[in-house]
């Protein structure tokens, strides 16, 4: 079985039981075929054995004639020459040899099957096949035959041997084609089993890929007693696996926090006099910041396919938002108008929502000049539900040519706006993650218009 | 003006009080939740600059809490989180303004005197009182266009009058919000510097209500609207 190590399953079963099928099927057949050729011989020779008794009958009946005659057994077969059915009948006792045959023979000897009567003891039967005239194949039968004062006697009596194996070899014929016939049946039964017997398995990877793929967060489904324990197993290592996940983000983002405030100390000292070492200072602080706010960044994005299945309502989100900015913003005099279709949901997590969104609305307050709109409604792409969320100013808007440099990482397009210059390309990052996308472009207003297309949900 | 500083980190917290007691400021200082929380709960400070990320209980609670209690002075958010839900969780706690770490000493201050200057109903960073005016962004003081140069206490004082124009302030709200808590208050010092800065800017602008406590009248901003 060494061949088939690292097969499927499915592959080992069909293989071993097509093998052992295959060998019992084998088996049974020698066994089914000897034992038929076993008693055909038998039947074979009993008929032979009538036809011997027949001539002793006829030896030990005195006749009409008072001879002792033993001539035709009433079987035509044996006055055929060479029909391959003889008899013989001759005295052993006597000198004079007393032998008769039948007229198939044609005067040819059958063979002997015993020494001569001197060197054995007299009596019984014995049968053997034999190689007879034309050396074709006899099954013969011998009998000796005491009449006492009358004489011993043996007769002998042939029958063609091929009736015999051609008999056989029509019941192999007959047996091979079943079993051949059986043979496919198991086959196919056995692999219908294996692909029964195993489907649970089928229906487990089938699980683990969805999971994998992040349509499911879980294996879930009805499995049989030996694979549930897997499953529950698997769910387990699931679950352990999102823990370090989820451990791990919250150490880089921890780390990250962590670093900024000595970052802030180091920054504020060096903010004293411009001499050229303060001046690295700051500016390596400054790189170490926006490197800090990009793995920060990563770190978020990469945990977001453990984040499955969680919905956000938007409206509250907006609103918190709005809110937030009229506080930021408040020296400003910013109208900040707000219309959210009613029940619209977000697939996904509230933070990343709010942070794409808020990173949207930003730029808008950052660049307007009296007013900000965001507009959350509902649409359809095939049968996949879309929440767009429009965001649009009165600012001085983005020409076609900066609108792609707006989205790369790190870009600002006016180095006056406070910003690290992450926010588009984190709004991207995230969209893109959730199978979303941004699209810039110009608001009616008569600044510019950044439109966010995300996977939504109707009202529940 | 008198400010209140909750950062547990030692360094930023002496850095962040150096900046802010040379900015004019009466700084008091605090390294943990229940302290700030005590403090901004027992003080009457004009702004609070409070980090979010404090051992025990954090600023989120602590902010909670003030605002719970009552207590409506403006509060300056410092955090090394930045996302927007952190930051919509602190205006909806009730901040007023938010800075995320590392940011500029500047920075800090330019939001603080905003905060002030909105929280005493002002518009613009400039204040102004007959022909006396204060620029809040650069701490000058000018008479006529002519600037005057006052010590940091006379500027501390000058400010708080003028920031809270039109109403009179008694000696007692004026030491709580000049000094800060290890100041020596039973001192008669604001009587002094009273004096110093009518000789400094005109008798005329800090008028004395018998009984109540002082009052600068007649102040208008620059744009002409006051709060």
């Amino acid at each position: 079985m060494q061949i088939l190590a690292g097969r499927s399953i499915a592959v080992r079963l069909a293989v071993s039981s097509l093998f052992w099928s295959g060998v019992v099927l084998l088996v049974a057949g020698l066994i089914l075929s000897t034992l038929y050729l076993r008693a055909t011989e038998r039947s074979f020779d009993e008929r032979l054995l009538v036809y011997a008794n027949d001539l002793a009958a006829d030896l030990v009946t005195p006749t009409d004639s008072g001879t002792r005659d033993a001539g035709s057994l009433g079987d035509p077969r044996f006055e055929i020459p060479l029909s391959g059915w003889y008899w013989q009948l001759g005295r052993v006792d006597a000198a004079t040899r007393d032998l008769r045959s039948s007229r198939s023979l044609l005067g040819n000897p059958l063979p002997t099957l015993a020494p001569p009567v001197a060197d054995r003891p007299f009596g019984g039967i014995r049968k053997e096949s034999v190689v007879g005239p034309e050396d074709r194949l006899l099954r013969l039968i011998e009998r000796d035959i005491d009449l006492g004062e009358d004489g011993r006697f043996v007769v002998r009596v042939a029958g063609p041997a091929d009736e015999i194996s051609s008999a056989v070899r029509r019941f192999v014929l007959a047996l091979i084609l079943t079993f051949l016939l059986l043979g496919v049946g198991l086959g196919v039964s056995t692999l219908l089993q294996i692909r029964f017997g195993l489907r649970p398995l089928s229906d487990l990877r089938g699980a683990v890929s969805a999971v994998r793929r992040g349509e499911a967060d879980r294996i879930s489904g009805n499995y049989p007693g030996d694979v549930a324990p897997l499953a529950e197993e698997l769910n387990l290592l699931l679950e352990a696996n999102r823990e370090i996940l989820e451990r791990a983000r919250t150490q880089v983002g921890n780390l990250a926090h962590a670093l900024k405030t000595p970052l802030s100390v180091i920054v504020n000292e060096a903010d004293g006099p411009t001499v050229e070492l303060s001046v690295r200072v700051r500016e390596q602080a400054m790189l170490m910041r926006v490197q800090i706010e990009h793995y920060l960044q990563r770190a978020r994005t990469a945990a977001l396919a453990g984040t499955l299945g969680s919905v956000t309502d938007a409206a509250p989100v907006i609103e918190a938002l709005a809110r937030t900015f009229g506080k930021i913003f408040q020296d400003r005099d910013l109208a900040i108008e707000v219309s959210v279709a009613s029940g619209a949901r977000f697939r996904g997590e509230r933070q990343d929502f709010e942070e794409m969104v808020g990173n949207l609305v930003d730029n808008a307050c950052k660049w307007a000049v009296s007013r900000v709109r965001i507009r959350v409604d509902l649409g359809e792409d095939g049968d996949r539900n879309i929440l767009r969320v429009v965001i649009e100013d009165d600012g001085p808007g983005l020409p076609e040519g900066a609108r792609a440099v707006a989205l790369k990482r790190g870009r600002r397009l006016d180095e006056t706006k406070p910003g690290s210059g992450l926010g588009l390309s984190i709004v991207v990052e995230l969209a893109g993650h959730y199978g979303g996308s941004l699209r810039l472009g110009s608001s009616r207003l008569g600044g510019a218009q950044a439109e966010l297309a995300l996977p939504g949900l109707g009202p529940a | 003006m008198r400010l209140l500083l909750v950062e547990d980190d030692k360094d930023l917290n002496r850095q962040i009080a150096a900046a802010l007691v040379d900015a004019g400021y009466a700084v008091d200082k605090a390294f943990d939740g229940e302290e700030g929380q005590f403090l901004g709960e027992t003080e009457p400070y004009d702004a609070v600059v409070l980090d979010l990320g404090l051992p025990g209980l954090d600023g989120v609670s602590v902010l909670t809490n003030w605002r719970r209690a009552g207590h409506k002075m403006p509060v300056l958010i410092l955090t090394a989180r930045d996302r927007w839900s952190d930051k919509v969780q602190g205006f909806d706690a009730g901040a007023d303004d938010y800075l995320a770490k590392p940011f500029h000493m500047e920075e800090l201050l330019a939001r603080l005197r905003a905060l002030l200057r909105r929280a005493a109903g002002h518009a613009t960073s400039e204040l102004v009182s007959g022909s006396v005016r204060l620029d809040t962004r650069s701490g000058r003081v000018s008479v006529d266009g002519a600037v005057v140069k006052l010590t940091s206490h006379e500027y501390r004082l000058l400010s708080y009058l003028m920031h809270q124009s039109g109403r009179v302030v008694s000696r007692g709200e004026l030491t709580e919000h000049l000094y800060d808590q290890d100041f020596d208050r039973d001192s008669n010092t604001i009587e002094v510097f009273v004096g110093r800065l009518r000789k400094k800017l005109g008798v005329d602008l800090i008028q004395t209500v018998r009984g109540l406590g002082y009052l600068v009248e007649g102040v208008g901003e620059k744009a002409g609207a006051s709060g």
